[in-house]
């Protein structure tokens, strides 16, 4: 009996269960779409904070203090390197999957005509053979994405312009080069005859550097296989008063438990000190003014996030409370006339109950859907990526849709039973 | 006369009688209006907010010497003030002279330190700024070459071309020269993770001290909170000034902050335009759930001899005045909650827009109107019997 009474209720009210499963559906939808969205963010946002570049640079570990004894002028060739044959290992440390780019270089000066310049040798476009198996592409056109092409194209590595470079605007109008000159580099180690393949600007210092691939100036600097440091471009948890402490005292005066945690959060300075592992005779640093303000743009805008979310569940648990407690008041005669029969209090609230939490049930979850899809709009129109599916919003909505229906129903049914069966059926 | 008397007596009683259900939809329309005005004021102030917090990362203009002079202080100042006061976060002069320390040589990097302070805020300091005379700051990688700790004493020796030239000609006076050193307190050592860390940092006045040459720069460090065509504005001004300035956009900067910040203010219209549709179907439906559970005052009224018009019309009075109220109640806890947010979440206040306050009571005044049109339209073209008798 009872069921049937559900049923009937069910299918008799058509269009008002209909419309309650709607709204209930939109509350359901817009919590989805605002958790998902909320809880992706910080990677999302992350992910775009890789414009600025590298946020670590790893040097050997001697030039730091040789090149000070040797005087300011950085570009003396002795001192120590690091090995191009381990910058694969870059990939294999504790927390490979956050290491986004990274690009090797080695500097070195060389005779262009009659002056002097400052040549730097990296990857553009690498195409990188992991040991792991993995296979990448990395290099300065991530790491340099500010730069504007002035004239011609970025070099391209993998198409085989072994023998090209790119010339920095202030430098290539002192020198009157263009794209597609041929100009010729020497150094007391030999010299080169190379295509300019563009023209950057790059609003800094660089604009006054050739950059060329890493092979052709380790000839130039007869160092092959060496690398002078390694920009570093990483996916990294804002730090905490742990990490704080780490980077003060070093991580050995942390805890076994405490240097546990460090260890296996993504904090720049854990990562430096992985980085440091596999390089031999390396020391990694995080880049102060990226990783430093990555940080407090991370946390703002996750904050942000946070409370449209509050407050967009806020909107849609009033808008279902409201309308449900709206459509159970007016249904005040036909639970009158239940009560005037001789149903007792219980049954009613029951009868009532299920028929609204069925119908929340079933709006709640086409509104999970929905709100899925509007997730996904939302990550393709602004981040171009899907959003990824968190399946702790699937409790939160439930577990809120179900809270949001009983809250709004109970009350108002609570008020009905108050009411006398004749009067209500009188229609007072 | 008397039928406009009437008729605000009945939509006034009719919201008075009624006071739960008029309740619900009042609230439901202030959540709306709410939402509505709260994610617009946070939509507009939030590239204002975040593009302060993008200050993080430093000057986003430098000023150069124009030529191989230095830069003069008149000029620099000149070239600062065609920058609006409050678009200003900081500016720092520089000017770098080769100095030397216990015989090495170092650059030493004359600042404005409230100015370095200020447009570089993510400067890691271990003590305190140089706050009296003669303190300094030395970068990590210099100090600790030279084992140089908080609170050590630096000595600073500077030799100008012509001091170098008489030095050379006599061991003695040479040994004079290194004499003449100034003796700096280290107040705290820079971490940055850039070449900074390779210079001392003393103040402008103690340099022109040391040097006995004043007033001479070689870059002026910007940090202007403004997009990227706003700073290529401000560039060709400060160019036409007809002074020895050149003015350059550091483009990592204002590139990066460009794409960025398009993406997250995206992110916040999208999210808003999300919210703002749900909510306002939301309030919709709860209003027109209020409404068609009238269908029996519609009959009855109709069996009384109303017409459809007067009846439509006396309907929609009524959604408006809901409307409006809800409207003007949901200005006042949306910009509560946009205030509450911005206080939150970037610890500034946030200004109140005379503009949202019309289009949130038009836009919650057309919301409710809408909704209740619907339902009205259905009840009134039903024979009042049928409705009367309940089918």
């Amino acid at each position: 009996m009872f069921f049937r009474m559900i049923i009937r209720a069910l299918f008799r009210q058509k269009t008002k269960m209909l419309m309650i499963a709607f709204t209930i559906a939109l509350g359901a939808s817009l919590a989805t779409a605002m958790l998902n969205v909320m809880m992706d963010v910080g990677d999302k946002v992350n992910q775009e904070l890789k414009a600025y570049g590298a946020n670590i640079t790893v040097v050997p570990k001697q030039a730091s203090v040789l090149n000070e004894i040797y005087g300011l002028d950085k570009s003396d060739e002795s001192g120590a390197y690091l090995r191009e044959d381990e910058l694969g290992k870059i990939k294999t440390i504790f927390w490979a999957f956050n290491i986004v780019d990274f690009a090797p270089f080695i500097d070195t000066r060389a005779k262009l005509g009659g002056s002097e310049v400052s040549v730097v040798g990296s990857w553009f476009d690498h195409h990188l053979e992991l040991p792991t198996g993995e296979t990448l592409n990395t290099g300065m056109i991530n790491l340099r994405s500010w730069w504007e092409i002035k004239d011609g194209c970025w070099l391209d590595e993998q198409a085989g312009d072994k023998n090209a470079v790119m010339v920095g605007c202030v430098l290539a109008e002192k020198e009157k080069i263009k794209a597609n000159d041929r100009i010729k580099l020497t150094t007391k180690h030999g010299s080169e005859e190379l295509v300019v393949a563009g023209i950057f600007d790059a609003g800094g210092d660089e604009d006054e550097r050739i950059y060329a691939p890493l092979e052709v100036v380790q000839r130039l600097a007869d160092a092959k296989g060496m690398l002078t440091s390694i920009e570093v471009s990483a996916l990294t948890t804002p730090d905490n008063d742990l990490a704080r402490k780490a980077a003060q005292n070093g991580p050995k005066s942390l805890g076994a438990a405490d240097y546990e945690t460090w260890y296996c959060t993504a904090y720049v300075s854990s990562i430096c000190y992985q980085i440091q592992e596999v390089i031999t005779n390396s020391v990694a640093a995080p880049v102060r003014q990226v990783a430093e303000s990555e940080g407090a743009i991370l946390e703002k805008t996750k904050l942000l996030m946070l409370l449209i979310t509050f407050l967009s569940l806020l909107g849609s648990a009033l808008g279902i409370s409201n309308l449900v407690t709206a459509s159970v008041m007016e249904r005040s005669s036909e639970i009158g006339l239940i009560k005037a029969v001789g149903a007792r209090d219980g049954a009613i609230t029951m009868l009532v109950l299920t028929e609204i939490i069925i119908t929340a049930v079933a709006g709640g979850l086409v509104g999970y859907f929905a709100g899925f899809g509007f997730a996904q709009i939302i990550g393709h129109t602004v981040f171009g990526s899907a959003v990824e599916m968190k399946p702790i919003v699937i409790p939160i909505v439930a577990v809120l849709v179900v809270f949001v229906t009983l809250a709004g129903s109970i009350p108002a049914i609570r008020m009905l039973l108050r009411l006398r069966p004749a009067e209500v059926l009188h229609g007072r | 006369m008397k039928k406009q008397k009437m008729f605000f007596r009945m939509i006034t009683a009719s919201l008075i009688r009624r006071h739960s259900r008029m309740l619900v939809a009042l609230l439901a329309i202030a959540v709306g209006a709410t939402i509505l005005s709260g994610l617009v004021t946070i939509y507009y102030d939030v590239p204002r907010q975040m593009g302060a917090q993008f200050r993080n990362y430093g000057a986003n203009m430098l000023l150069l010497p124009d030529g191989e002079e230095k830069l003069s202080e008149e000029s620099a100042e000149r070239a600062i003030k065609a920058i609006d006061k409050e678009k200003l976060v900081g500016a720092a002069p520089y000017r770098y002279e080769s100095v030397t320390i216990n015989t090495m040589p170092v650059i030493a990097a004359a600042a404005d330190m409230d100015g370095a302070r200020a447009a570089s805020p993510y400067w890691l300091i271990n003590g305190d700024w140089p706050s009296a005379d003669k303190e300094v700051l030395v970068g990590k990688t210099l100090a600790a070459t030279l084992g140089i700790k908080q609170g050590s004493t630096v000595n600073v020796v500077y030799e100008n071309e012509t001091a170098k030239e008489q030095a050379d000609k006599s061991d003695e006076s040479k040994a004079k020269e290194k004499d003449g050193g100034k003796a700096f307190v280290a107040s705290g050592i820079l971490e940055t993770g850039g070449t900074e860390e390779d210079y001392i940092f003393i103040s402008l006045s103690d340099m022109a001290e040391l040097t006995g040459v004043k007033g001479k720069l070689d870059a002026v460090e910007l940090s202007v909170s403004a997009s990227q065509d706003e700073l290529k504005a401000y560039a060709d001004k400060i160019s036409g000034l007809d002074i020895d300035v050149s003015p350059r956009l550091v483009k990592r900067v204002t590139q990066s902050e460009t794409t960025v910040l398009t993406k997250l203010q995206a992110l916040v219209f999208l999210v808003t335009a999300v919210v703002l549709l749900l909510t306002m179907i939301c309030v919709a439906t709860t209003m027109m759930a209020v409404v068609a559970e009238r269908r029996k005052e519609i009959g009855l009224r109709k069996a009384l001899g109303a017409s459809n018009g007067s009846i439509i019309t006396e309907f929609m009075g009524e959604g408006l005045l809901l409307g409006g109220i809800g409207g003007l109640l949901g200005v006042v806890f949306g910009y509560a909650f946009a205030q509450a947010v911005s206080m939150n979440v970037f610890n500034s206040s946030i200004s109140f827009r005379p503009l949202i306050l019309p289009v949130t009571v038009v836009i919650s005044v057309l919301v409710t109107g809408l909704a209740c049109l619907l339902p009205v339209r259905n009840a009134t073209d039903v024979d009042p019997a049928v409705v009367l008798k309940g089918e």
